[in-house]
């Protein structure tokens, strides 16, 4: 028997699932998809920016008190510390994981990284492969890119970081250091770089272009399931500090976090189930009995004495929409927070620092992560919901994607591992 | 100040306005066309891309018709690689007018449109997604034109005869000399925006080839031209669900067409006069209509995946006209300012569609000639324009062609195949200031995931070009417009031929005009699928690259504001006081 269900392989689901098995839980995750860590920068984003503040966030934690006064729904406001517990966690199982995160040296801070296009990201932890990108370190980059690398432009990096007053150059390396095959797929270079051999050949170029003083900034594909190895021979073989700049979708960073926790799952007895897109459920009063997942063909049932909802928003896919305006959460139907028309949901400028409403829409919840409706009633008593579902933020926009992933996932499991009557 | 003088100033870079340069070297003249944008900015960029057979006007505006089907048959031979040969049917629902097939069917006989009733089931198998309530299907010989193409393939064909085509251009003033009753254009004052220059340019004769823009133009010249804008606004399907033009057989209206042009099926159209040709808004009623007119053509569309909504002007024109647009004459107009003003030396081409622009040329030449000495008669209609040896476009040839030649890691944009070494050429050789000009170069962005990952790569591509500086032309080397979109044909990258590249912007003002350009297209349509895949593009341009914090916020280029223009009414104008509404 189930005690809980996890709808949603995400980094909410996946936090979830491991927050209540090590509760002493049995924890089954059924998911349509990998979930959207895949896409995400691997990086821990706790928040950057937030329409009502004058500058990027320097110190998130601090901030968090003015986020949530301005913005009393939002789910950061939901929390009883469990923020910390969760950042906490997250940084204790990722050194247990040998995939090790950390903050800013100036603990708190945010880390300010180089992003792709050579914009200052901030951040507030990152895989050690990224850490040494810090812009608030003083020594000079090498961007180095793969020729025919049609994910990666260097010179455009170092171009951005210098007006920026980075001082940043850039170089490019031929392709076939790593691969003999026209490739450009980070992940499959990545995989290649496992190899030692190929590390080895990199790393000579690597130390033949840089000089003294500089850090080298490389695209993230240093290794994926030897990711740590390759990591540490490389930069000990050519002498300077690297850093990995995260790349477009599928983000190396991102599988490499979602492979480590989902081992992790497998050793703690989780069942993961991919492919199964829940399609129904029946509940008896208030009471969720069961959901049914499409897979395969056949319809199947997932039986639970709890059920935690994690399938995202609108980009995971827990929240969809259609051309007469209406917006639907997809698994129990939930009542949700919505502009009220379709005319509402959209600025005229994709940049708008404002944000898009529509994506702070979806599902309201109580103090125990439960999902309410308009009137504040719990809907039903065996529910829970996280992550990027949870209505009053629009993650992206703040850059609190996974800061909020991960608390939610925290509490809400938490929750659902005493809950209340 | 820059002077130029020649014999022909054309100004519009739109199907007719680079028609009428073709035209005009042809006849031996010395031509030079200023487009204010690039080539086919305007109306010309902004239609379904439907090759008229004729049998849309057939019972309406027969003059118009037959001038459609006369120039269908033409341009299949002057520009053949720019058509696809999709045919069309016209369908009619259980909702159409039972008379009307009829009138259509006699129309059609007695104007030579080839036209053939066949039977709904024969239709039904072609085109298995068509409404199966269908009464009765009559083919015509539509088709589907890419007018990008077919404009870069024809201001080719011009240059080579000898025109200078000039795009970043925009006219300021027309230079009008004599007194009252003796007033003559004699050229314009240009800007040429790109390099923030004046140019003066002086010719015998001044044509006014600027579309919906006519009026405007005119009257700097202090000639009124009251043109009729008739705004049509259309939404793109993600992919081609018919491969044959349907139309509703009925009298023109909205939403009565689905036209099948490259990778996507374009639901068009609607037709409201406006004030502002540059200035359109979409508005949620005609996406409605749309959606709720192609039903009818094809059930269950309205649930299809969209990609983009847009709206172009048609720049309609009727002497003392004030009704409607949809009633206003589709047939082309020549204003001869000399004989209707008093202005000589000027002349104004206006009306048509994009069938009839090689017609509008033609006609516009053959009156300017009236009063150049000199012109050789018109070629246009038998000389084809380079590219023509391809043959008729067909959807599958970008993707024979990249798996042939094993290009699929030189993709720079999956979505519409384009390689690597497509763009660069087009950028080398194409004049281009934005991104937006590699789009109609080579469908840049164009398709389900709307610029989400090729606009970050278009741009480090074109930094590293602007880094490895301007080479020479190598011997032998020839940039040929017509295999522009062609994976096979641009195996490696050539050099530029001549300075036409335009790097003057950061690319961070590159990267945010083409965000901002797909945002203003996606808006009307964003819901389900297509919204979550707008949520992917955010996470890349706002979590993964911070795009939005990049240097030189404060750049802007000349298409900055355009692109920035509220081009949909369906946005929240006011930041909500708090998330706005309840649960549901």
């Amino acid at each position: 028997m189930i005690d809980l269900i996890i709808i949603g392989a995400g980094l909410a689901g996946l936090f979830a699932a491991y927050t209540a098995a090590r509760a002493g839980q049995r924890v089954k995750i059924v998911a349509k998809g990998l979930g959207a860590t895949h896409w995400h920068a691997g990086t821990i984003d706790v928040l950057g920016y937030y329409p009502t503040a004058a500058a990027p966030v320097t110190r998130p934690l601090d901030a968090l008190r003015d986020l949530t006064r301005a913005q009393p729904p939002h789910p950061y406001a939901l929390l009883d510390g469990a923020l910390n517990d969760a950042l906490e966690n997250f940084l204790a199982l990722m050194q247990e994981l040998g995939l090790p995160y950390a903050g800013a040296a100036n603990a708190g801070d945010n880390l300010w990284l180089p992003s792709p296009v050579g914009a200052a990201r901030p951040t507030f932890l990152a895989p050690r492969a990224q850490l040494a990108g810090d812009l608030q370190r003083a020594e000079p980059m090498l961007i180095v890119g793969l020729q025919g690398l049609r994910d990666f432009y260097p010179h455009l990096i170092a171009e951005n970081l210098t007006k920026q007053g980075h001082p940043a150059r850039a170089a490019l390396l031929p392709l076939d250091l790593i691969t003999e095959r026209r490739d450009s797929n980070t992940a499959q270079l990545a995989a290649a770089l496992d190899e030692p051999a190929r590390r080895a050949k990199l790393g000579a170029a690597l130390k033949n272009i840089v000089q003294p003083g500089e850090r080298i900034g490389l695209p993230a594909i240093v290794g994926l399931e030897a990711h740590r190895d390759a990591f540490d021979e490389l930069q000990a073989q050519v002498g300077a500090p690297l850093f990995e700049i995260p790349t477009l979708p599928p983000s190396v960073p991102g599988v490499r976090l979602t492979n480590a926790l989902r081992n992790r799952l497998r050793q703690l007895g989780v069942r993961i189930e991919i492919n199964a897109d829940v399609m129904g459920f029946h509940a008896e009063g208030d009471r969720v009995v069961w959901i049914e997942s499409d897979a395969s063909g056949r319809p199947l049932k997932h039986r639970a004495e709890k059920f935690l909802l994690a399938t995202g928003g609108i980009l995971g896919g827990g929240i969809n929409s259609d051309h007469t305006g209406k917006v639907w959460e997809t698994v129990f139907d939930l009542p949700l927070v919505t502009p009220p028309n379709r005319g509402q949901w959209f600025r005229a400028r994709f940049f708008d620092p404002a944000g898009h409403p529509i994506f702070r829409a979806g599902v309201a919840v109580n103090r125990e992560f439960q999902p309410i409706d308009a009137r504040g009633a719990r809907v039903f008593a065996n529910v829970w919901a996280a992550g990027n579902l949870l209505a009053h933020s629009d993650s992206i926009l703040e850059r609190s994607l996974e800061g909020v992933a991960l608390a939610t996932a925290c509490a809400a499991s938490r929750a659902a591992c005493h809950p209340k009557p | 100040m820059k002077r130029i003088e020649t014999d022909i100033l054309v100004m519009g870079g739109g199907a007719t306005g680079t028609g009428i340069a073709w035209d005009a070297a042809l006849r031996g003249l010395r031509v030079v066309l200023v487009e204010k944008r690039d080539l086919t900015h305007g109306t010309t960029g902004r239609y379904h891309g439907l090759l008229h057979s004729g049998g849309r006007y057939a019972v309406k505006d027969p003059p118009s018709a037959a001038e459609c089907i006369a120039e269908n048959r033409i341009l299949r031979r002057t520009h053949a690689h720019c058509i696809e040969d999709t045919g069309g049917f016209f369908v009619v629902t259980p909702e159409d007018d039972n008379d009307y097939p009829d009138q259509f069917y006699a129309a059609c006989q007695r104007l030579g449109i080839p036209c053939e009733e066949i039977s709904v089931a024969a239709a039904l198998k072609r085109e298995p997604l068509m409404n199966p309530q269908a009464r009765r299907v009559f083919v015509v010989p539509d088709g589907a034109a890419d007018s990008f193409q077919a404009t870069h393939s024809t201001a080719q064909a011009a240059q080579r005869a000898g025109a200078t085509i000039l795009t970043y251009h925009e006219v300021k003033q027309l230079l009008v000399e004599g007194g009252e009753g003796n007033r003559r254009v004699v050229g314009a004052r240009v800007r040429d925006v790109a390099r923030g220059e004046d140019v003066e340019i002086r010719a015998a004769m001044t044509i006014n080839a600027t579309g919906a823009w006519a009026g405007v133009v005119a009257q700097t010249a202090g000639v009124r031209v009251d043109v009729i804008p008739g705004k049509g606004t259309m939404l793109a399907v993600n992919h081609r669900i018919i491969n044959t033009v349907l139309n509703r057989c009925k009298m023109p209206d909205d939403g009565d067409i689905i036209v099948p042009i490259h990778t996507v099926s374009v639901l068009g159209t609607t037709d409201e006069r406006v004030q502002d040709p540059e200035n359109l808004t979409i508005e949620p009623w005609e996406v409605e209509l749309l959606l709720r007119e192609g039903e009818k053509l094809i059930p269950g569309v309205s649930r299809a995946r969209f990609v983009r909504a847009w709206a172009g002007v048609r720049p309609l024109y009727q002497e003392h006209y004030n009704g409607a647009s949809r009633d206003a004459t589709r047939d082309l107009t020549l204003l001869d300012h000399q004989t209707r003003d008093g202005v000589a030396g000027f002349l104004t081409i206006i009306g048509g569609k994009w069938t009839t622009f090689r017609l509008m040329a033609q006609v516009t030449m053959d009156k300017a000639c009236e009063y150049l000495n000199n012109c050789k008669p018109c070629l246009t209609a038998t000389t084809p324009v380079p590219g023509v040896e391809q043959g008729h476009y067909w959807l599958g040839h970008r993707l024979r062609e990249v798996e042939e030649h094993h290009l699929q890691n030189e993709l720079v944009c999956e979505c519409e195949l384009v390689t690597r070494a497509m763009l660069e050429n087009a950028a080398r050789n194409n004049p281009t200031l934005t991104l937006d000009d590699l789009r109609r170069d080579v469908r840049l962005g164009m398709g389900p995931c709307q610029g989400g990952f090729c606009t970050y790569r278009a741009v480090g591509i074109l930094h590293q070009l602007k880094d490895e500086g301007r080479r020479t032309n190598d011997e032998g080397e020839v940039w040929e417009v017509a295999a522009m979109q062609s994976p096979a044909h641009n195996l490696a990258s050539l050099s530029a031929p001549s300075s036409t590249l335009v790097f003057g912007l950061p690319s961070s003002v590159l990267l945010r005009d083409f965000l901002q350009e797909r945002w203003k297209g996606l808006l009307p349509i964003l819901w389900g699928r297509q919204l979550k895949q707008e949520r992917l593009d955010e996470l890349i341009y706002l979590a993964l690259m911070n795009a939005d914090h990049l240097p030189d916020q404060n750049v802007s280029s000349p298409m900055s504001d355009f692109y920035s223009r509220p081009g949909v009414s369906t946005t929240a104008d006011q930041p909500p006081a708090t998330d706005g509404g309840g649960a549901r």
